[in-house]
Order: C-alpha cells, then sequence, then structure tokens
C-alpha cells in the first residue's frame, strides 16, 4: 500500500503534501471524531425542518408529557413544546451563534493582529498592550452587561460575543506576522513595491492564518457555552428555540419534569465537544512537532 | 525583578483603566439617556434627575465627564442601587463572603485533584486510567457548569435525597455553634462539586502536557544516565519544572472561577453575588450590575497580577 501511493506521488509536491495532511487527518483521533460530529451537526441544522416530529414552536395540548408519552420521545416542556423538536431546532441556533460570533472575532483579531506584527515598533507596542489589558477583563461580566443594557436579540448576542473574544486570534497572529514579515517572499514583496496592504493581505495573512482557525473552533465552543449562560439568566433571544433557554425554563420543573433541562444539556456538551475536538484535532494536524501517539 | 514586577503592576493599572472606560461607554452607548440608565427606566423624580445630572456632571463635555466618572469610581462611589435604596458597593461587599468561601474552596481543591490526576496520567501514559482521564476532561470541559450543577441537584437532593439542593444554611432549624458550621459544609457540598469537576480538566491537562514536556528534555535523559532513581528524578527535577505552568493557569482559572461561581450560586440560591446579579438583571437595577461587573474585573486583575509576580519569584528564567 505505502510503495504504490509513493510510485504515484513521486515528483508531485502539491498532491503529496495534500495527501501528507489527509493521512495526519485519519490517523488524528480527536480530528476524525470532531469531523463526524460536526457533519452530523450540520445536517441536522440543515435538515432541521425534515427531522423533526412535531413543531417545536406549537404551544400543544399535552402539558409536561413524559418520556415517550404521546410519541413525544423526549418528552414535552410546561408549554406543551415537544423537547426533542426543540433540541434538533437548537442546533441552528447553536450554529448560528458559534459561526457568527467567531467570523467577527476572527476578522477583528486578524485585522488587529496583522497590524501589529507586520509594521512591529510603537504601533506593535501599544496594540499589545492593549490586547494583554483586554484579555484579563473576564468578558463574560462585560457581555452580560451588555446584553442586559441593550436588546438581547440574537444578532446581538452573536456581535458581543465577537466583539469582546478577538483578543486571543490578534495575539496568534501578530506571533506569525512577526515571523513572516521577516520572511524573503515579503522581502521581495517590499523591493518590487508593493504597498503595506497589498503585503498584509496577499502574503502576512494568509500564510499566518492557521493558528486563529484551530482557535476559532475553540472560540465557537466558547460561544455556545456563553449563549447558554446567557439564555439560562434570562438575557436570551425571546424569539429563537435555545438549549440554554429550555435549560433555564426546565429549572422550575427540575424535580417533576427532569427531561426539560437534562436533554438540552446534553445537546450542548455534545456540540462543544465536537468543537473541542476540531480544535485540537487542527492543532495536532497543523504543529508539525506534534507527533500522534497510540493511546495518547 | 523590580522591573519586571512594575511592569506588571503598570500592566494591572492599565486593565482597571481599560474596565472603567469600557464601562463608560457603555452607559453612554445604551439604549435611552445616562441618566436613565442609572435612575432605572421606570423612575422619573425630577430631583434625583437633578442630583444626578449634577453629580455625574453630564451638562460638561464629554472628556470632563469621564474624568468625573473615573473620580467617582475610583473613590469608591459606584453608585446607588435602584432596588435597596442602599450604595452599590456596600451592597456587593456583604455579598462578596459566600462568593469567597465557594470560589477558595473550589480553587484548591480543583487545582489539588486536577494536579494530581495529570501527574498520574502522566506518568502512565496511554494507560487505561490515562485514557479515561483525559476521556471525563473533555467531557466536563464542554459541559455548562449550571448544567451539571442542576444534574447534581436531580441525582443528589431530587432522587437520592441526600444533600440540600438551595441556600447556605437550613432556615427551618436555627443552629449555632459547630453545628452551624457542619449545616454549611453541608449545603456547600453540591456547588462546590460543580466548580471543581469544571475546573479539574483545566488543571489535569496543563499538569499532564507539562510533565510530559518536561520528561522529554534532555537534562531528564542525562539525569537518568547518571543512575539516579526515577522517583528522585521525578519528585526532585521534573515537578519542580512542571509545576509552574499551573500557577500561570490558576490565575486564569480564579478568572473564570469568579464568573462561572455566580450562575452556580444562581443554581443553588446561594446567597453570594451571583444571587444578587441575578435580581440586579430580573429588576434591571442596572448599577448594582455595573458594579459587580467592576469589582470582579479589579479582583480578576488583581488575581492576575499576583500570580505573575509569584510565578517570577519562583520562576527566575522570567525575570527579565
Amino acid at each position: 500500500m505505502v510503495t504504490s501511493k509513493k510510485g504515484l506521488y513521486v515528483g508531485r509536491n502539491e498532491n503529496k503534501k495534500f495527501n501528507r495532511t489527509l493521512l495526519k487527518i485519519k490517523s488524528d483521533t480527536e480530528l476524525k471524531f470532531g469531523l463526524t460530529g460536526l457533519t452530523i451537526l450540520v445536517f441536522v441544522a440543515v435538515f432541521a425542518s425534515l427531522l423533526v416530529p412535531f413543531d417545536p414552536y406549537f404551544f400543544g395540548p399535552d402539558i409536561l408529557n413524559k418520556l415517550g408519552e404521546n410519541q413525544h420521545i423526549l418528552g414535552t416542556n410546561h408549554l406543551g413544546q415537544d423537547i426533542f423538536s426543540m433540541i434538533i431546532y437548537g442546533v441552528r441556533t447553536s450554529l448560528m451563534v458559534a459561526v457568527g460570533s467567531a467570523l467577527i472575532s476572527a476578522v477583528i483579531g486578524i485585522l488587529i493582529g496583522g497590524i501589529a506584527g507586520y509594521f512591529g515598533g510603537k504601533i506593535d507596542l501599544v496594540i499589545t498592550e492593549c490586547i494583554n489589558a483586554f484579555m484579563m477583563v473576564p468578558t463574560f461580566f462585560l457581555i452580560l452587561l451588555i446584553i442586559a443594557l441593550f436588546d438581547s436579540s440574537i444578532t446581538n448576542v452573536m456581535i458581543v460575543i465577537g466583539l469582546t473574544t478577538w483578543p486571543s486570534n490578534a495575539k496568534l497572529i501578530r506571533a506569525q506576522a512577526l515571523s513572516i514579515r521577516e520572511r524573503t517572499y515579503v522581502k521581495s514583496a517590499v523591493a518590487m513595491g508593493e504597498t503595506n496592504l497589498q503585503i498584509l493581505f496577499k502574503y502576512i495573512i494568509p500564510n499566518g492564518i492557521f493558528p486563529v482557525l484551530a482557535n476559532t473552533t475553540i472560540g465557537m465552543s466558547n460561544a455556545i457555552l456563553t449563549e447558554a449562560s446567557l439564555s439560562f439568566l434570562g438575557l436570551g433571544d425571546p424569539n429563537v428555540i435555545s438549549w440554554g433557554q429550555m435549560i433555564f425554563m426546565g429549572k422550575q420543573y427540575l424535580t417533576s419534569a427532569w427531561w426539560i433541562s437534562t436533554f438540552a444539556g446534553v445537546a450542548i456538551v455534545f456540540t462543544v465537544t465536537v468543537f473541542y475536538l476540531l480544535g485540537d484535532g487542527l492543532n495536532h494536524v497543523l504543529d508539525p512537532k506534534h507527533k500522534s501517539r497510540k493511546g495518547a | 525583578m523590580k522591573k519586571y514586577v512594575t511592569k506588571r503592576v503598570l500592566m494591572g493599572v492599565l486593565t482597571i483603566f481599560v474596565v472603567f472606560t469600557i464601562n463608560f461607554l457603555i452607559i453612554r452607548l445604551a439604549p435611552g439617556s445616562p441618566i436613565s440608565t442609572i435612575m432605572g427606566k421606570d423612575n422619573d423624580d425630577p430631583l434625583l434627575r437633578a442630583a444626578l445630572e449634577a453629580k455625574y456632571g453630564f451638562d460638561q463635555p464629554l472628556i470632563l465627564q469621564y474624568f468625573i466618572y473615573l473620580k467617582n469610581a475610583f473613590s469608591g462611589d459606584l453608585g446607588l442601587s435602584i432596588i435597596y435604596n442602599k450604595e452599590v458597593l456596600s451592597i456587593i461587599s456583604e455579598r462578596l463572603l459566600p462568593t469567597l468561601l465557594l470560589v477558595l474552596t473550589a480553587a484548591l481543591l480543583a487545582v489539588v485533584i486536577g494536579t494530581f490526576m495529570g501527574m498520574y496520567a502522566a506518568k502512565h501514559e496511554g494507560s487505561r486510567v490515562d485514557v479515561f482521564f483525559s476521556g471525563i476532561s473533555y467531557m466536563f470541559n464542554s459541559m455548562p457548569a449550571f448544567w451539571l450543577g442542576l444534574i447534581l441537584i436531580i441525582i443528589f437532593s431530587s432522587v437520592l435525597g441526600l444533600l440540600p439542593s438551595y441556600g447556605m444554611i437550613n432556615s427551618r432549624t436555627s443552629l449555632t455553634g459547630v453545628d452551624y458550621y457542619l449545616d454549611v459544609i453541608r449545603h456547600m457540598i453540591l456547588p462546590v462539586s460543580t466548580l471543581v469537576l469544571v475546573e479539574i480538566p483545566i488543571y489535569f491537562r496543563i499538569a499532564k502536557s507539562s510533565i510530559v514536556q518536561t520528561l522529554n528534555e534532555d537534562f531528564i535523559v542525562t539525569l537518568k544516565a547518571t543512575g539516579m532513581s526515577e522517583r528522585k528524578i521525578f519528585n526532585k527535577y521534573v515537578l519542580r519544572n512542571a509545576i509552574l505552568p499551573t500557577i500561570t493557569i490558576f490565575g486564569i482559572s480564579m478568572g473564570y472561577l469568579i464568573t462561572g461561581v455566580a450562575l452556580i450560586e444562581i443554581v443553588f440560591a446561594w446567597p453570594g453575588t451571583g444571587d444578587l446579579m441575578l435580581t440586579a438583571i430580573n429588576q434591571r437595577d442596572y448599577p448594582t450590575l455595573m458594579g459587580i461587573y467592576l469589582i470582579m474585573s479589579v479582583s480578576v486583575a488583581l488575581v492576575m497580577v499576583v500570580v505573575d509576580i509569584i510565578y517570577a519569584t519562583l520562576d527566575p528564567r522570567i525575570r527579565f
């Protein structure tokens, strides 16, 4: 198997590199589980309306049904909504918050960190100190305060999480930019007369983006947890179905209808684990120093 | 060393400034006038309005308002709570003790248990115990702490009926002396366990990875070649080097813990700052909410600076 592969790809460096990456993905358990989980989540999110046995927004007559009662697989809540259907729809909310906030956080982080690392000197000093100061601020309280004062729509939640979590991304890309700007291809681009902006977007950012990618997936899991925590405090968007809100509502019925809170939490644990696994797996694959050990 | 300490302290001061500036901006940007944010939306007392306007200098230019705000805040005046009609600072400080009790107990237990688990897993890397610990740590790392708290209530209070699910003391009995403290401990078990379970993975991971890393260092190989016993190498050299990252993580995770504990207090109706926060959210008591945000941020900054200085005194390599 190995020899035939070797024979096939002689002299085709790009292909070889791609295959090596594929091989790494296959050998990394965390990444494999993460990708499988992500596929399931995306599938569920896309086909949510086909997968649900009941309309999750329908307030039915079956109030606080037990598991399996009246065809409600996971029971119903105090308003007669089907828990299983709500969990399916909750995937959409969670993924939306995760992706939306991660994008905002990545864009801001990449721009600020890239500028700091590429230009260096005084700009870098000021930005780095600001990043360090921002990293010491407990973000959750800040997010909570903003959401409480402004409006708790899901878009707001997404934006605020994005606006408060960029410093770690900025730090990563800054470190990358510091080393990339010393490379020959950047120097030759400078010699060719390319502008700073061109260099930043054509060379620095594309080449330094990988650590940010891994960090972003971990940021996604944190975003999901943050949204859940906000909803649990009653600061969720009342117009969408979210797992955090289900836990919040189920809290009052904890002793009589344990299933409301429990299954929503299981869904959160599953989704967050998937993103953690993806992040760790990406870190392993992208870090050449990491050798995958069996059983570790 | 002196230079490093000064740098860290300055950093902490800068952070506190950032925190206060953000707070100032939030009051400005929030929908409605800043006065109604501070006064409460349903309050329209012209006397109070005039008094607040004078106090915060709302007729002055923005930059001056900022300095007035800073002056008030740094003299400990965080405003008046709408609901309790008391100084925000005094309300929060009344509630601080129960919160600290939870935070410190949980932090100490988590750091000890997590580090020992990490040490064991690193020594027996690849063993069944290691795989089990790693898997479990993934799971608890992904758990919303408040949900774990609810599950523990279902199991230990609702189903088994072993432990109390809410409060700090049993209000039906009036216990004194040792019995009182035992009752508090009984009420602490579930909230503390929740926090510890969520915190353990952080310490487990850092302890395990830094021990594994240290074990692969060249000087360990050299020591092995000298014939020193494995146990001695581990206790005397590996542990000392590998425990340092744990200290940094301790500082960072205190930040998470101070945040996380608020939610746990709400789950267990523990009479701390988290409980206060929930009331403030529900009643739209913004001054209290902002006060909690400010005090928590300042304490996190303080803890982090102290931890960094401790780290620097322990690790000579960092004093640059």
